[in-house]
């Protein structure tokens, strides 16, 4: 046994309530989740009874953006049936008092909006958009690396299709229009100018920063660690690194094609989804 | 003060880099192959460690009892906490980079990382081993080594040898099959594997009557590495069922046990058992150091013998010859000590009936965390002492009736623990015999280990939270530091930029001190 603190030797007392240590197969779990005409029929009664306050494509309108608030917050299968089944009383989320089995459909397809995007059918073709993504055209690699390769500077997306619904990599690539909040989530991806008192000039990524030290990657995937004391001028910059003009530079097939091999990257099999009933959430 | 930073072709970690021990750097979980958490650093002496001050706090997000034994290498700390990895910059504390794998399948207490080249790795707790840039961060490679569903678990710090991440198992108190498995460092690939737990009709299974496939064995802390002779040290734990002997009657090989192992091919060298059958869930998890001591010849001539000695939790201290595994000596680590009236010529506990786990209990010394445990011991050849945490008390030992099933948490029975009193020793290495002792207030809940530095200053916690530094050659006491909570893993020692620091990573934090300067 490895170590033991004491409430665990209570537990071996009383082995008679053993915890199972994985997710239980019961009526908590839904049954039809990634069947895809599951998926297929939820999207339609989606389209019929949701839509219209959740956006077609998720992102909101009267009601929240599923995407961003199941992502942060996820909900477990019980508690997406009940949302569904019976509303949010006092809230505009009306209840659908739909049979089990739609509603099942439903979350089905609310999971797979808002899960890892490596846990569905993406359209595109992911060979294609690897050529897209290690092109110059495209420049990812300078930025982002992948199992090792491209530049340790930006995000790692070795796992970014395996972490993050499709939707939310579209909009990286993709910034909506307007969004004042884009520029305001730099911390730790501040692009930044730095020239030391002895004329050296670094460019890089602020992985972390304070009055007195600095944390810079730069595009060799080279880190510094700076003591403020050796900075003569630190210029930050007052937006993303990351490009905003893909959707201009590339043609929307080639970002389909990028987002389908984006969805392929995960460090897991997609069917080794992460487990929302699992003890880690 | 210059910019710390690799050269354009990143400063890599050689196998030589560890081999050398802790100077500047902290390479690997013991500090050195030899498991002796010594360092060569002098800054900081008996003299002036009084002045020592704190220099930074890191919050662990999400952590609680950390396990960590920290890493470090040019100025950057790596600690981990459950499935996940952080690069803090060991002179300021601050966050350079974190990795969480936010899809591993449970969470658990995870006892640090091990680097080489310019990765770092570390084992989530459904048995992947990362390999992470260690400048910047980015996934190398993930590379699942064992499958959950056979209820193996990771908790212990890789160790890197050459070429190899060496990585165990753990598990052991709900039915797993222990094992040791050697991955290539360039891409995670398994090169060889090594069962703790023979299978049907190899040599060992006679051991068993029944219950083999889940018999523990687990090898969930670290091991140790000979370079001379190419050859690993690892600890194994308990039995499955933990309290329950009589569904595996026989000696259980190679539960509670030393084994050597040959680096490249996983052949075992040796074992020895130090409990056979064991019912008291006496992991042997507590280090194999290496060392050499004076011995006499049969002729009465003086030689350094190669040996290795281990503190066990059952309460013995022993020193086995390190090429044969042959028992040379056997000392009571603890003086409360119920359930053997000592060992024999060949190392094994001559019992005293009666402290079998019973339906009504059994009362027995020391209790089920031990006499010591994975807690780090130093050896510093300075002060020829060796450090190690004991723990004197008791329990109540009890089997149940149920059937075991593997993976329900059915240990076959329970424990419990009365008393705690936790004592800093410092021995002989090559007799047991006792140097000094440092006795603490407090209840047995501290899982601090020990480091020495050349300088002679001996660093541990004690067991009501203070970080304590006490003279190496008398134990006396020079200075300490309340961090607020338990103590839950060891320090280290380090430098950056000509500067020494003592650093703990421990409940929630990691604590980082240094000696005071003034404008720091
Ligand atoms: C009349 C507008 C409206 C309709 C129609 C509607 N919703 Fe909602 N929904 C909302 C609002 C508003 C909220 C936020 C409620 C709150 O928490 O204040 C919400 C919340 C939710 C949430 C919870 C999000 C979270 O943060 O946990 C889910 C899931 C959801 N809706 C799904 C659906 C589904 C599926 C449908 C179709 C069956 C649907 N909604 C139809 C307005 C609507
Ligand atoms: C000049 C550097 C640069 C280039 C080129 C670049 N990115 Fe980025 N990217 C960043 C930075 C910095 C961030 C983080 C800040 C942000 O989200 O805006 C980012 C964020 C992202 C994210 C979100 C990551 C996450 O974990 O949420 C994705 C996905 C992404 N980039 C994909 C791409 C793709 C695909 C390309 C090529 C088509 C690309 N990037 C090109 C710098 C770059």
């Amino acid at each position: 046994m490895r170590s033991l603190p004491l409430f665990a030797v209570l537990f071996l007392l009383s082995p008679t309530c053993a915890v199972a240590q994985h997710g239980q197969t019961d009526l908590a779990r839904n049954p039809l989740l990634k069947n895809p005409e599951a998926v297929a029929a939820g999207a339609k009664l989606y389209g019929i009874s949701c839509a219209g306050c959740h956006g077609a494509d998720g992102s909101g309108g009267r009601g929240p953006n599923l995407i961003h608030a199941l992502e942060s917050s996820p909900l477990k299968d019980d508690e997406l049936f009940s949302t569904i089944r019976n509303g949010i009383p006092g809230s505009d989320m009306p209840a659908t008092k739909l049979p089990d089995d739609d509603t099942w459909r439903l979350a089905a397809f609310i999971r797979a909006l808002t899960g890892p995007a490596v846990e569905n059918e993406v359209p595109g073709d992911a060979v294609a958009g690897e050529k897209i993504y290690w092109s110059s055209k495209a420049g990812c690699s300078n930025c982002h690396a992948i199992l090792g390769r491209g530049s340790g500077m930006g995000p790692d997306l070795s796992d970014i299709g395996g972490t993050r619904p499709l939707a939310i990599i579209r909009e990286a690539i993709i910034p909506k229009k307007n969004d004042p909040s884009r520029n305001y989530e730099l911390a730790g991806n501040e692009g930044v100018t730095v020239t030391l008192k002895s004329g050296r000039v670094i460019r890089g990524i602020a992985r972390n920063r304070s009055n007195y030290s600095l944390q810079v990657v730069d595009q060799s995937g080279k880190l510094w660690l700076l003591r403020m004391e050796q900075v003569k001028e630190l210029k930050v910059l007052d937006h993303s690194l990351m490009p905003a003009d893909y959707e201009t530079r590339l043609s929307s097939a080639e970002i389909r094609d990028l987002l389908a091999y984006l969805a392929h990257q995960s460090l897991r099999p997609g069917s080794e989804a992460r487990d929302l009933e699992g003890p880690n959430q | 003060m210059a910019a710390l930073f690799a050269g354009a072709a990143m400063a890599q970690v050689r196998y030589e880099d560890i081999l050398k021990g802790p100077g500047a750097d902290w390479l690997t979980y013991a500090g050195t192959y030899q498991g002796s958490r010594y360092s060569s650093l002098r800054q900081i002496t008996p003299e002036n460690v009084r002045s020592l001050v704190p220099a930074w706090t890191y919050h662990v997000p999400d952590a609680n009892g950390l396990r960590t034994s920290p890493i470090v290498y040019r100025g950057v700390m790596y600690i981990t906490n459950s499935n996940a990895l952080f690069a803090i910059d060991a002179a300021t504390g601050r966050l350079i980079w974190r990795y969480q794998d936010t899809r591993a399948r449970k969470r658990g207490v995870n006892r640090g990382a091990a680097i080489l080249g310019d990765s770092v790795y570390f084992t989530t707790t459904d048995n992947y081993l990362v390999a992470l840039n260690r400048e910047n961060g980015s996934v190398l490679f993930s590379h699942k080594f064992a499958d959950v569903n056979t209820g193996t678990t990771s908790t212990s710090a890789p160790l890197v040898v050459k070429d190899k991440v060496l990585v165990g198992s753990a598990g052991g108190d709900s039915g797993m099959r222990g094992f040791i498995v050697a991955l290539s460092a360039k891409d995670g690939s398994e090169i060889w594997r090594k069962y703790t737990v023979p299978a049907k009709g190899e040599p060992g299974s006679e051991t068993w009557s029944d219950l083999r496939e889940w018999g523990g064995a687990g090898t969930w802390l670290s091991g140790t590495f000979d370079p001379e002779t190419n050859t690993l040290f690892w600890t194994t734990g308990n039995p499955w069922p933990d309290f329950a002997g009589q569904p595996r009657q026989g000696t259980d090989l190679y539960t509670c046990s030393l084994i050597a192992l040959d680096l490249e091919t996983g052949k075992m060298k040796w074992y020895f058992q130090f409990t056979p059958h064991d019912v008291h869930d006496w992991d042997a998890q507590s280090w194999p150091m290496l060392l050499e001591a004076p011995w006499k010849d049969a002729n009465g001539r003086s030689y350094m013998r190669k040996i290795v000695v281990h503190a066990n939790r059952n309460g013995f201290y022993y020193v086995l010859d390190r090429e044969t595994g042959k028992f040379l000596r056997g000392t009571q680590l603890i003086d409360n000590l119920t359930w053997a009236k000592g060992l024999d010529d060949n190392g094994k506990p001559v019992l005293i009936p009666g402290h079998d786990p019973t339906p009504e209990g059994n009362w027995v010394c020391p209790s089920i965390k031990g006499a010591t445990n994975w807690m780090g011991q130093s050896y510093n050849p300075g002060t020829g002492l060796l450090y190690v945490l004991t723990m004197q008390a008791c329990g109540l030992f009890t089997t149940s009736s149920q059937k075991p099933v593997p993976m329900k948490n059915f240990a076959g029975g329970g424990a419990t623990q009365a008393g705690g009193q936790v004592i800093l020793r410092a021995l002989d290495p090559a007799t047991g015999k006792r140097a000094w002792e440092y006795p603490m207030p407090g209840s047995g809940n501290m899982w601090t280990g020990v480091v020495s530095t050349a300088s002679g200053v001996v660093f541990s916690g004690d067991d009501d939270g203070h970080l304590v530094a006490l003279d190496g050659k008398t134990g006396r006491h020079l200075w300490h530091y309340y961090t607020g909570d338990d103590l839950t893993a060891s320090p280290v020692t380090f430098e950056v930029d000509g500067r020494q620091y003592v650093s703990i990573a421990s409940g929630s934090n990691v604590f980082a001190f240094a000696l005071f300067q003034a404008g720091q």
